[in-house]
C-alpha cells in the first residue's frame, strides 16, 4: 500500500494559498472601501425565522454612523480615490482567483 | 427483458435516488452559513445551490474515475453477480443515510456509499474484491485529513479576515460587506459539491455498466447520459431538501458572523476543489463541518464544546462501518437467495424510500431530525459576546490608560494649585478686610475723639465767654 502524502500536502497548500488569496484580498478590499469613505452597510435579508435580524432603525443608525465616519475621514479627496481604486483592484484579484480555481478544475 | 438489464436499470434508478438524497441531505453544506448570516434568502440560496450543483457535476470526472477505477477490483469479479451486489451496497448506503437522518445522527453520504459498496463486495467476493490500499489512501485518510485541513485553513482565514478589517478608532469596520462575498463563496461551495458528490453516483453507475460489459473497463470516464442524469438528480435533491434548512439553522448556526461564514465557505470550496482536482473522494459534509468549527475557533474568546464535537466525530467514524454492515446484510440476501434476494432488497428499498417520503411530508421538525452536521459543528464551538482584546488593543488600552493617568495627574496638580491660590486669595482678602475694619474702627474712634474734644473745647470756650460777659 502506497500513500501519496505529497498529494495531501499539495491539497493543503493549494487550498491554503487559494483561501488566503481570496479572503485576504477581499478583506483588504473592504478595508480600503471603508478608507475611501464608502463603508458598506449590508443589512441581512429579511425572511421568516431569520437568525440575523436588523430593524430599520438599526440599519438607519448603522448608515448614519458610516456617513459620519466618512465625513470625518482625515484623507484628502485624492487619497480617497486611490483607496477606492485599490479596493476595486482587490475585489478584481478575488474574482480572478475564483475563475482560476474553476478553470483548474475544468481543464483538469 | 433480460434479468441483467433489469438489475442494471434498478442499480441506475437506486444510484440516482441515492444522488437525490445526497443533494437533499447536503443542501446545507453550501447554504447553511449564508442563510444564517442573512446574506441570502432561503429560496434564493436553495435555487442557486441547485443550479450550481447541476453545473458543477459537468466540470470534472476525476472523483468518478476514483470510485469506478480503484476501490473495488471489478476486473477480478464475475459480471453476473456484480450488479446485484452494487444494488445491495446502494441499499446499505441509502438505509444508513435515512436512518441517521431520522435519528438526527451526524453522517456523511459519501462514506455511507463507500461503506455500503465495501460491505456488499466483502460478502459477495471476500477480501480479494476490495483494494484496501486504495480504500485507505483515497477514502479513509482523506476522510480523516479533509476536515482537519479545512478546519485549520478556516481558522487561519477567519483570523486573517478579522485582523485586516479590525479598526482601533471605534469607527464602523465595514464587515457587513462580507455578506456580499458570501453569495459568491457559497455559490462556489455548491459548485464544488456538484463537482465532488454527483461524480460518486456517476462512478457507481459506471462501475455497474463496466461490470456487465456495457462500457469498456479501460475507459472509466462516465458516459454523457450518466453525467446528465446524475447532475439532474443531485440538483433536484438539493432544491427539494431546501425547506429543512431554515429550521436546522435556527438550532445551530446562531453565532456565525459574515466574516466567519465567508472564511468557512472559502475554506470548504478551496479544500473540495483542490481534492477533487487530485481525485480524492471527500465528504463535503465533513469538510463543511470542519470549516465551521475552524472558523468558530478563529474568533477571539471561543472554545470547543468537546461533548458536541465528540458526538460529531463518533458519527463520522461510525458511518463507514455501519453502512458496510447494512450493505453486507443486504448482500447476504442476494448471496443466499439469488434473484429472490434482489427482489427482497428491491422491496426493502421501496419501503425505505416510502418511509423517507412520509417522514419528509411531516412538518414537525424537532432536535432529533432537523439537526445537520454543519449546524452541530457551530454548536461545538462556544463563543463569547465580549471577546478578549487583541495584543494591539491591549497596547492601545495601556497607552490610553497611561495617557488618562497622566491627564489625571495634571488635573489633580492644577486643582491643588487652584485650591491653594483660592486659599491664599481668601486669606489675603480676609487680611485686607480685617485691616480695613481696623482702619475704619480707628478712624471712627479718632473721629469720635475729635468730636468729643471739639465739643469739650466748644464747651470750654462757651464757658469762658459767659464768664467774661458776667464780669462786664
Amino acid at each position: 500500500m502506497t500513500i501519496d502524502w505529497l498529494a495531501f500536502l499539495q491539497v493543503f497548500a493549494a487550498a491554503l494559498v487559494a483561501g488566503v488569496a481570496v479572503v485576504g484580498f477581499y478583506a483588504l478590499g473592504l478595508r480600503l472601501l471603508a478608507r475611501s469613505g464608502r463603508i458598506p452597510v449590508v443589512a441581512p435579508a429579511v425572511f421568516t425565522d431569520a437568525i440575523a435580524v436588523m430593524t430599520p432603525k438599526q440599519i438607519a443608525k448603522a448608515q448614519k454612523q458610516a456617513d459620519k465616519a466618512a465625513r470625518r475621514s482625515p484623507l484628502t479627496e485624492g487619497q480617497k480615490q486611490l483607496a477606492l481604486v485599490g479596493a476595486y483592484a482587490c475585489f478584481g484579484v478575488v474574482v480572478l482567483a475564483v475563475i482560476a480555481g474553476i478553470l483548474l478544475i475544468v481543464l483538469g | 427483458m433480460e434479468i441483467a438489464t433489469l438489475i442494471i436499470i434498478l442499480v441506475v434508478a437506486l444510484a440516482l435516488f441515492f444522488d437525490f438524497t445526497n443533494g437533499f441531505h447536503d443542501t446545507a453544506n453550501a447554504m447553511a452559513t449564508p442563510i444564517a448570516t442573512g446574506a441570502l434568502r432561503p429560496k434564493t440560496a436553495v435555487a442557486l445551490a441547485a443550479i450550481l450543483n447541476l453545473v458543477g457535476a459537468f466540470l470534472s470526472t476525476e472523483v468518478a474515475k476514483t470510485i469506478s477505477g480503484g476501490i473495488i477490483r471489478e476486473d477480478q469479479i464475475s459480471g453476473d453477480l456484480f450488479p446485484p451486489l452494487i444494488f445491495a451496497g446502494l441499499i446499505g448506503a441509502i438505509t444508513w443515510n435515512m436512518l441517521t437522518w431520522l435519528l438526527g445522527l451526524p453522517s456523511s453520504s459519501s462514506h455511507a456509499l463507500f461503506g455500503g459498496l465495501i460491505g456488499a463486495t466483502l460478502v459477495g467476493f471476500g477480501l480479494s474484491g476490495i483494494d484496501f490500499g486504495v480504500v485507505v489512501s483515497k477514502v479513509v485518510l482523506p476522510a480523516l485529513l479533509a476536515p482537519l485541513t479545512a478546519g485549520i485553513i478556516a481558522f487561519i482565514l477567519t483570523r486573517l479576515a478579522y485582523s485586516i478589517t479590525r479598526r482601533y478608532d471605534g469607527k464602523p469596520d465595514g464587515r457587513d460587506g462580507f455578506r456580499w462575498g458570501q453569495i459568491f463563496t457559497s455559490s462556489l461551495v455548491a459548485l464544488a459539491h456538484g463537482t465532488n458528490d454527483a461524480q460518486k453516483t456517476m462512478g457507481v453507475i459506471t462501475l455497474a455498466l463496466i461490470s456487465v460489459g456495457w462500457q469498456s473497463a479501460e475507459h472509466h470516464e462516465p458516459q454523457l447520459w450518466v453525467i446528465v442524469s446524475a447532475a439532474a438528480a443531485i440538483a433536484l435533491g438539493t432544491y427539494v431538501g431546501g425547506w429543512r434548512i431554515i429550521r436546522t439553522m435556527g438550532k445551530g448556526l446562531t453565532e456565525v458572523k459574515p466574516a466567519q461564514g465567508f472564511s468557512a465557505e472559502t475554506s470548504t470550496a478551496a479544500t473540495i476543489l483542490a481534492s477533487s482536482h487530485l481525485g480524492f473522494a471527500l465528504s463535503t459534509t465533513q469538510v463543511a463541518s470542519g470549516s465551521v468549527i475552524g472558523s468558530g475557533l478563529g474568533r477571539r474568546g471561543s472554545s470547543v464544546r468537546w461533548k458536541t464535537a465528540g458526538r460529531i466525530f463518533v458519527g463520522w467514524v461510525l458511518t463507514l462501518p455501519a453502512a458496510a454492515l447494512v450493505g453486507a446484510l443486504t448482500a447476504l440476501l442476494v448471496v443466499w437467495f439469488g434473484l429472490a434476494g434482489v427482489a427482497i432488497d428491491a422491496v426493502l428499498a421501496i419501503l425505505i424510500i416510502l418511509v423517507l417520503f412520509l417522514r419528509s411530508r411531516k412538518d414537525s421538525v424537532h432536535a432529533g431530525n432537523a439537526m445537520h452536521d454543519v449546524a452541530q459543528s457551530d454548536l461545538a464551538v462556544s463563543t463569547t459576546t465580549t471577546p478578549p482584546p487583541t495584543r494591539r488593543q491591549r497596547r492601545e488600552a495601556a497607552r490610553d490608560a497611561a495617557r488618562r493617568a497622566e491627564l489625571e495627574e495634571v488635573r489633580r496638580a492644577a486643582q491643588l494649585a487652584a485650591q491653594q491660590a483660592v486659599r491664599e486669595e481668601l486669606a489675603r482678602a480676609a487680611d485686607k478686610a480685617a485691616k480695613a475694619a481696623a482702619d475704619k474702627a480707628a478712624k471712627a474712634a479718632a473721629e469720635k475723639a475729635a468730636k468729643v474734644a471739639a465739643e469739650k473745647a466748644a464747651k470750654v470756650a462757651a464757658k469762658k465767654a459767659s464768664g467774661k460777659r458776667s464780669k462786664k
